[in-house]
């Protein structure tokens, strides 16, 4: 607490295998004390596991992980002062929420006085206070995933773990649990690596975004880092809603310009010099494509579904690939027009066709 | 040393220390002696030779004095209408049963219930119970039949030797029953509604509701009851010795019992193991094909 | 409205009069058990008791070693409950934990050694026992035999149990700073308390009950179960047919007053195991 910079946990060049299958594939990380980190990823990508192998519920095939400079590969859980917040919450179903709170204090052999006082104060902390002396099964979702919240601050351990517990709650207690966990993080002055799947939740929420996908690091940086500057088409197809266009593209004549593989004869600006002919893969996002008149813009679709959402609507075109846009407010395009649309060249994204990494 | 402590108090020693214990278990007093039990089936056991764990080899001598028994022909064919019959009964008596009482009444499943208490009875003492309900001069059983006018003489059930095998399968019959009322009406009761509106909605009646959902839906549940009923039969031993001990003269002899009498009344043990021995690889058989015909989740 | 009372009516009259036919055997064996010697040979059968003749069972409370007989049952049921639950409850509880080849083969062996047929198993475990010495000490002996027949019934039924325990409960319990056999004895026990009860009950009865090992291996009479001290009575041409139903309503009215209080969780237990 005293050293801001002090790292507080490295996983280097971890690997692991379930049998045949490669779920972690050379991961290196490393956390410095007080982020918060978030592993996010679409399912199967091994997010899971790595944030199990931190807590010591799944072994490494190789590699090492160290907390606070203390290599614990291979050290049981129970050693690792680690706290965990799992997606069905975990309640010990047979303990009242007081014994589930104190179920670590007791096992460390904490006094009953001592654990009791300390089950009220984490009962105020998270708003608890007349539950008690109740049973997991006579509590809400929300605050059976209180419960959970405080039987891991109970601790005061070295780093919280969170494997997607916001998961089962519905939306908008979601949105308010966000914020919650990030406030707690913050007063705590915690270090926490959370999973998740919702890429909204991860850039909301941390500090530091560790993208995955088949059991390797895609990139990982702060959230607006990876928004702005996605390192390969995956990370910039995953990160923002709805998520980014891919469109083929050649680079015109003059190096400036990207012709767009879409049925107008369409074409956009870029910030840099290319190639001239060169094939590339053309990254919109949405939020980014202004709409215009045909007639002036040097590009243009055909406008296929429109959907109204109030604040913005958005503009699919009835082209292959399709694209979207969002227009500000309530749009007066119909299926059928023709809608011009431009870009500032600075938010054009542009991969590589074949290895689909971002061309500088 | 220490990485033993260490993975069986914090990794997967505990399990494997778990599932050893129970196999050591297992293997010792029930694999162990099916293996000694084809050593037996090749040797000369008798009182006077119990005493050492091996024994003068005979080859196939046992196996050859089996199969010449005069005896022999008549156990196999019991064994095989007591087994049949039985599932038969069984299953037939606990499916409608089961339909019965998978209508909608109010009670029904708790007078259901009430067909396990004979489920929950000791072998034995079911036995005496049939005993004494089929006893020949003063069985109650023969006074219903006569008094209904079925039988003009009372049946000696247990002397006679047309009957004493149908004595053992009636009470095996009524002990058997509430299994498999059970098993099916749970497997009735997993069958969803909507299939059966659906059906309603098509045009079916009953009888072809019946036919066309229950007993397609109900496959697999009836297979299995079915394979448990066989072997569950196989195993039946108790009815035997409280109703018939496997007489008169072994009209009511099956394989499960004769191997017994041959062992513990007539003492000659490889004899006895010689039954044993193929009963078993009978009742293995039909365990495997029962496990492996369940595919997903292991049953039983 | 009135048609459906009708059908329901109708309905409950002949599930009652099922369950009254199935039953009437043991309707039988407690009204033999109340008749006098005469009166249990009446042609037609007295239906209904006359007056009730408690003295049977006096009789054979002070005749035939009953107290012994059930004492030596509630040993041998005991016993076998207590060895199948020790060891029987972790092989479930790993059983249940994995999915893998090697617990497939496991639960296939345990699933075929459940078949075997008692009366077949108990030649070569008599043999062995005897040439061993275990049946210097006959109870022990039958416990041990008995136990290995329903363990793998014990193991389906509790395995069952456990796979109802989410797994992150036990990883939960882990990281609060378990060790395996912390987190096991703290959370999955209790938490499957109530299946394994369920299946310990069931294998109590089987043991309370059992014949053919106890038949086989224990000779010495001071030490039989009751089972074997009702066929003592079974001899052929009997006529105390009042005696044997008393001891066999004094042996089966415990196993019964327990399945009725019991009978809900029971079946449940049951069917969860059997079939899944």
């Amino acid at each position: 607490m005293t050293d801001a910079t002090a790292t507080q946990i490295t996983v280097e060049n971890v690997d692991k295998h379930y049998g045949t299958f490669h779920a972690l594939k050379g991961i290196d990380l490393s956390i410095p004390k007080g982020q918060f980190v978030a592993l996010v990823g679409p399912s199967g990508c091994g997010k899971s596991t790595l944030l199990r192998t931190l807590a010591g519920l799944e072994g490494i095939t190789s590699g090492a992980i160290t907390i606070e400079g203390e290599n614990v590969t291979g050290v049981p859980p129970r050693k690792r002062d680690l706290a965990m917040v799992f997606q069905s919450y975990a309640l010990y179903p047979h303990m009242n929420v007081r014994d589930n709170l104190t179920y670590a204090l007791r096992l460390k052999g904490v006094p009953k006085a001592e654990r009791a006082q300390r089950a009220e104060e984490v009962a105020a902390t998270i708003g608890l206070e007349n539950l008690l002396d109740r049973r997991p099964r006579e509590l809400s979702g929300g605050q059976r995933q209180r419960v959970a919240m405080g039987r891991a601050i109970i601790r005061n351990p070295k780093a919280f773990l969170f494997d997607e517990p916001l998961s089962n709650l519905d939306a908008s207690l979601r949105v308010r649990m966000r914020k919650e966990i990030r406030a707690l993080h913050d007063r705590l002055n915690a270090t926490s690596v959370y999973v998740t799947h919702d890429q909204i939740e991860a850039m909301t929420m941390a500090d530091h975004v560790v993208v995955m996908r088949a059991g390797i690091i895609e990139q990982h940086g702060a959230p607006l880092d990876l928004y702005e500057r996605p390192a390969n088409r995956f990370v910039a197809g995953f990160i923002g809603s709805p998520a980014m266009n891919f469109v083929d593209g050649v680079i015109a004549e003059d190096g400036r310009h990207v012709r767009l593989g879409i049925r107008s004869n369409s074409t956009i600006a870029i910030d840099r010099t290319l190639e001239a002919g060169r094939e590339v893969l053309v990254g919109l996002r949405p939020e980014h494509i202004a709409l215009g008149d045909a007639q002036d813009a040097s590009a243009a679709f055909t406008v296929g579904a429109v959907e109204p959402t109030g604040a913005v609507t958005y503009v699919f075109s009835d082209d292959e690939p399709e694209l979207i846009a969002i227009a500000d407010g309530i749009s007066t395009l119909k299926r059928g027009d023709t809608v011009g649309f431009s870009i500032d060249p600075g938010l054009v994204h542009l991969f590589d066709p074949e290895t689909e990494i971002a061309i500088p | 040393m220490q990485r033993i402590a260490h993975t069986i108090r914090d990794g997967v020693g505990f399990d494997v220390l778990l599932i050893a214990f129970a196999l050591f278990y297992l293997f010792a007093f029930a694999g162990l002696p099916i293996l000694y039990n084809v050593i037996l089936s090749f040797q000369q056991v008798d009182m006077f030779s119990l005493g050492s764990l091996f024994h003068e080899i005979t080859g196939w001598e046992n196996y050859v004095a089996v199969f010449n028994d005069p005896l022999a022909s008549r156990v196999f064919w019991n064994t095989i209408v007591f087994t049949a019959a039985s599932v038969f009964f069984q299953f037939s008596i606990g499916f409608a049963l089961a339909l019965y009482f998978n209508q909608r009444f109010p009670g029904a499943s708790w007078i259901r219930g009430l067909f396990l208490a004979g489920w929950v009875m000791p072998g034995l003492v079911v036995g005496v119970l049939w005993n004494w309900l089929l006893s020949g001069d003063f069985g109650v059983i023969n006074w219903v039949l006569m008094s209904m006018g079925f039988i003009d003489e009372p049946i000696f059930w247990r002397s006679d030797t047309d009957y004493s095998l149908i004595a053992v399968i009636l009470a095996n019959v009524w002990y058997g029953v509430p299994f498999n009322m059970i098993l099916l009406a749970v497997g009735l009761a997993a069958i969803p509604d909507d299939l059966y509106e659906a059906a309603s909605l098509d045009g079916a009646t009953t009888w072809q509701k019946f036919w066309t959902i229950t007993l397609p839906m109900m496959r697999s549940t009836i297979g299995a009851v079915i394979a448990l009923g066989i072997i569950f039969t196989l195993q039946q031993f108790d009815l035997f010795a409280a109703v018939t001990s496997g007489g008169p003269a072994g009209s009511s002899m099956v394989a499960q019992y004769w191997s017994w009498e041959l062992s513990f009344r007539q003492f000659d043990f490889g004899r006895g193991a010689v039954i044993a021995v193929m009963m078993i690889v009978v009742v293995l058989g039909v365990a495997a094909i029962y496990v492996r015909s369940t595919r997903q989740e292991t049953r039983l | 409205m009135t048609d459906t009372r009708l059908r329901n009516s109708v309905m409950l009259a002949v599930a009652v009069i099922l369950a009254a036919i199935y039953l009437f055997p043991l309707y039988w064996m407690y009204v033999t058990s109340l008749k006098t010697n005469s009166s249990i040979f009446a042609v037609p059968p007295e239906f209904l008791p006359g007056a009730p003749q408690w003295e049977t069972y006096s009789l054979i409370w002070g005749e035939s070693n009953i107290v012994r007989y059930l004492a030596n049952s509630l040993f041998i049921a005991f016993g076998v409950t207590l060895v199948t639950a020790v060891v029987g409850s972790g092989a479930a509880y790993v059983l249940a934990r994995y999915r893998n080849i090697w617990i497939d083969v496991a639960l296939f062996m345990v699933l075929m050694l459940q078949v075997l047929p008692p009366s077949l198993m108990v030649t070569p475990i008599f043999v062995a026992f005897t040439s061993l010495g275990i049946l210097d000490y006959p109870r022990i002996g039958t416990i041990l035999a008995i136990s290995a027949k329903t363990m793998p019934f014990f193991i389906i039924l509790c395995r069952a149990a456990f796979m109802t325990i989410p797994r992150e409960l036990e990883e939960a319990a882990l990281v609060d700073g378990n060790s395996r056999i912390g987190a096991f004895m703290m959370v999955v026990l209790p938490l499957a308390r109530n299946g394994i009860l369920v299946a310990a009950l069931l294998i109590f009865m089987q043991g309370f009950g059992e014949y053919v090992y106890s038949a086989s291996l224990i000779a010495d009479n001071r030490l039989q179960p009751a089972s074997i001290g009702m066929t003592n009575y079974l001899q052929p041409n009997v006529v105390t047919w009042n005696a044997i139903m008393a001891f066999a309503a004094t042996y089966v009215t415990p196993i019964l007053a327990a399945f009725v209080i019991l009978q809900r969780n029971i079946v449940s237990g049951l069917t969860s195991g059997a079939l899944k």
